[in-house]
């Protein structure tokens, strides 16, 4: 099985901490991923820097407040500034999270999870067909890390976005990390979780650290990432073929140095896997 | 339970002051092996209030710093119970603290307090304003000479004006080079102080009355240039066209006026 659509490499998420830097030096950054909310606004250093990466760098688009599984009205006039950026940058595809982070009366600035119903799936593919409609492109939609879920579940999470992905045609960024948090969480085998996936909507790939307390582990994108969901991220890629790669770090920023490092590990071991993955084809 | 139902109690959940969920919401719920309900529930109600005000010490450090740890954390708390986030981005989630720290502390406390988080906020509005077109340096140098007498001008969409009643920029000063603060005083006159961006950094400045009312003339009750020579004539006599000169030009290399389109 292949994944088909085409890997941009790897990627680090845009990050105000390293705008100087990545304009300076030029690193050795294939593409870069940027948090949409952070460029709506109407002028500004985020902007100045944005507009000069995107001269020298593919970008991709992440939002964190689209609240696609949210109890509210989607919010048109946000998926139109969002357009807007869209077309002030060209990103390589646009995506957000298969979570609700808006409630009935606030916003609640968190990736909450979803019951994984019939309920919630006719009520999530109604609204990416509507954000497709707007955005005339497929939406890419990334699993989350999740902590309690729901009893009246009708599916698993991977059943879920695959069904999603069939009904409305939308695209994966498998969190790799996410799937590890939430297995260990709840219990599932994080394998099952991934090989499960359609391959050929799997747009994009995001690893990140987490807090480990031993009896739970906590998304928290603010260590490197650990050795099991490397292994993990071998193994998928090894699965899928060559998949757009992401490391995120929100919090405790390193010196860019060590972004770099750990982003050329990702390719070390992502070329391994891929070596492996030619040998047994 | 109905998806709109269970999402509500799962907001109600996070808006409340006990992390401790309603059972009834918590039954409908699973753990896993090793983590169960409460603990899951509780990590997604730490999660919404601490992530709230790490923004809140991002955009007021002046005031976190200020008050400490403990009493900036409880104000914050008691900002976000009463005033959850109105808009999807965590840029304008402070935008009533000042106005609710007013309402929320004993007057004596708030009127300083609520000064500082105004000025904190306005450095936030000038940040990611509109560019807009400032006037540089070089424009005036291009202005025909019969075209200043009917020059009109108005401020950059970035500039923030503030009213000061006490000795706000000191306690900001002091914060922002992490040294003792000074006691807060009352300034008797009151006085304006701008805060803008430039050429993508934020800069700030206190006005004296005179140049006050001079650039109040033009921004706001619309003097062309002769007009805000002939009001200053009133103080600087003969000197009135050279102090007007020299505002306007401090004023533009600053970055604080564009041209006011008739
Ligand atoms: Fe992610």
């Amino acid at each position: 099985m292949s994944a088909s659509l085409p890997s941009l490499g790897y990627g680090l998420g845009l990050r105000s901490e390293y705008y100087q830097q990545i304009l300076e030096q030029s690193p050795a950054v294939d593409w870069f991923e940027v948090i949409s909310e952070n460029y709506l606004v109407q002028g500004g250093k985020a902007l100045y820097y944005l507009d000069a990466i995107a001269e020298r760098y593919p970008l991709v688009m992440h939002g964190v407040s689209l609240s696609i599984g949210g109890p509210h009205a989607l919010d048109t006039d946000y998926l139109k500034q969002i357009k807007q950026l869209a077309e002030r940058i060209q990103p390589a595809w646009i995506s957000d999270h298969l979570c609700w982070s808006r409630g009935n009366a606030h916003q609640l600035h968190d990736l909450l999870p979803l019951p994984y119903t019939e309920e919630s799936l006719y009520h999530v593919a109604g609204r990416v067909r509507q954000v497709q409609d707007v955005l005339q492109r497929p939406l890419v939609l990334e699993n989350v890390s999740s902590y309690v879920r729901a009893k009246a579940d009708d599916f698993t999470e991977w059943e879920f976005l695959n069904a999603l992905a069939h009904l409305t045609g939308c695209q994966l960024l498998l969190d790799v990390n996410n799937v590890y948090v939430s297995s260990r969480n709840h219990g599932f085998d994080a394998w099952t979780f991934i090989r499960n996936l359609p391959p050929e909507s799997i747009r994009q790939l995001h690893l990140a650290g987490h807090m480990d307390y031993g009896d739970y582990v906590v998304d928290t994108h603010d260590h490197p990432v650990c050795d099991p969901v490397w292994a993990l991220y071998q193994q998928t890629l090894e699965h899928l073929g060559p998949v757009s790669t992401l490391l995120e770090r929100d919090d405790h920023f390193p010196p860019f140095e060590e972004l770099l490092t750990e982003l050329s590990k990702a390719r070390e071991l992502g070329a391994t896997a891929l070596a492996r993955r030619a040998l047994c084809a | 339970m109905r998806l709109t139902d269970w999402q509500l109690a799962f907001e109600q959940h996070l808006l409340s002051e006990t992390q401790i969920a309603n059972s009834g919401f918590a039954a409908t719920l699973l753990g896993g092996p090793t983590l169960d309900v409460e603990t899951g529930l509780a990590i997604y109600h730490n999660a919404y209030l601490s992530r709230l005000q790490e923004v809140l010490r991002h955009d007021f450090g002046a005031i976190w710093y200020w008050l400490g740890d403990d009493e900036f954390a409880a104000l914050t708390e008691a900002y976000v119970r009463r005033y959850p986030s109105a808009h999807y981005s965590l840029r304008w989630l402070g935008e009533r603290f000042a106005a609710f720290i007013l309402e929320h502390l004993v007057a004596g406390q708030s009127a300083p307090l609520a000064e500082l988080a105004r000025l904190e906020w306005a450095f936030t509005l000038a940040f990611d304003a509109p560019q807009g077109q400032p006037l540089t340096l070089n424009d005036m140098a291009q202005l025909p000479p019969e075209a200043w007498p009917g020059l009109q001008v108005t401020l950059a969409p970035s500039v923030q004006q503030l009213l000061c009643r006490f000795n706000t920029l000191a306690i900001w000063r002091a914060s922002k080079a992490e040294s003792d603060f000074p006691d807060s005083q009352a300034l008797a006159p009151a006085h304006i102080c701008l805060v803008w961006r430039h050429q993508n950094v934020c800069h700030y400045r206190s006005l004296e009355p005179a140049e006050m009312c001079a650039l109040a003339g033009m921004v706001t009750t619309g003097w062309n240039f002769s007009e805000l020579c002939s009001a200053l004539a009133v103080t600087f006599g003969e000197g009135a066209p050279l102090q007007a000169v020299t505002w306007l030009k401090q004023w533009v290399q600053d970055g604080l006026l564009q041209r006011r389109v008739p």
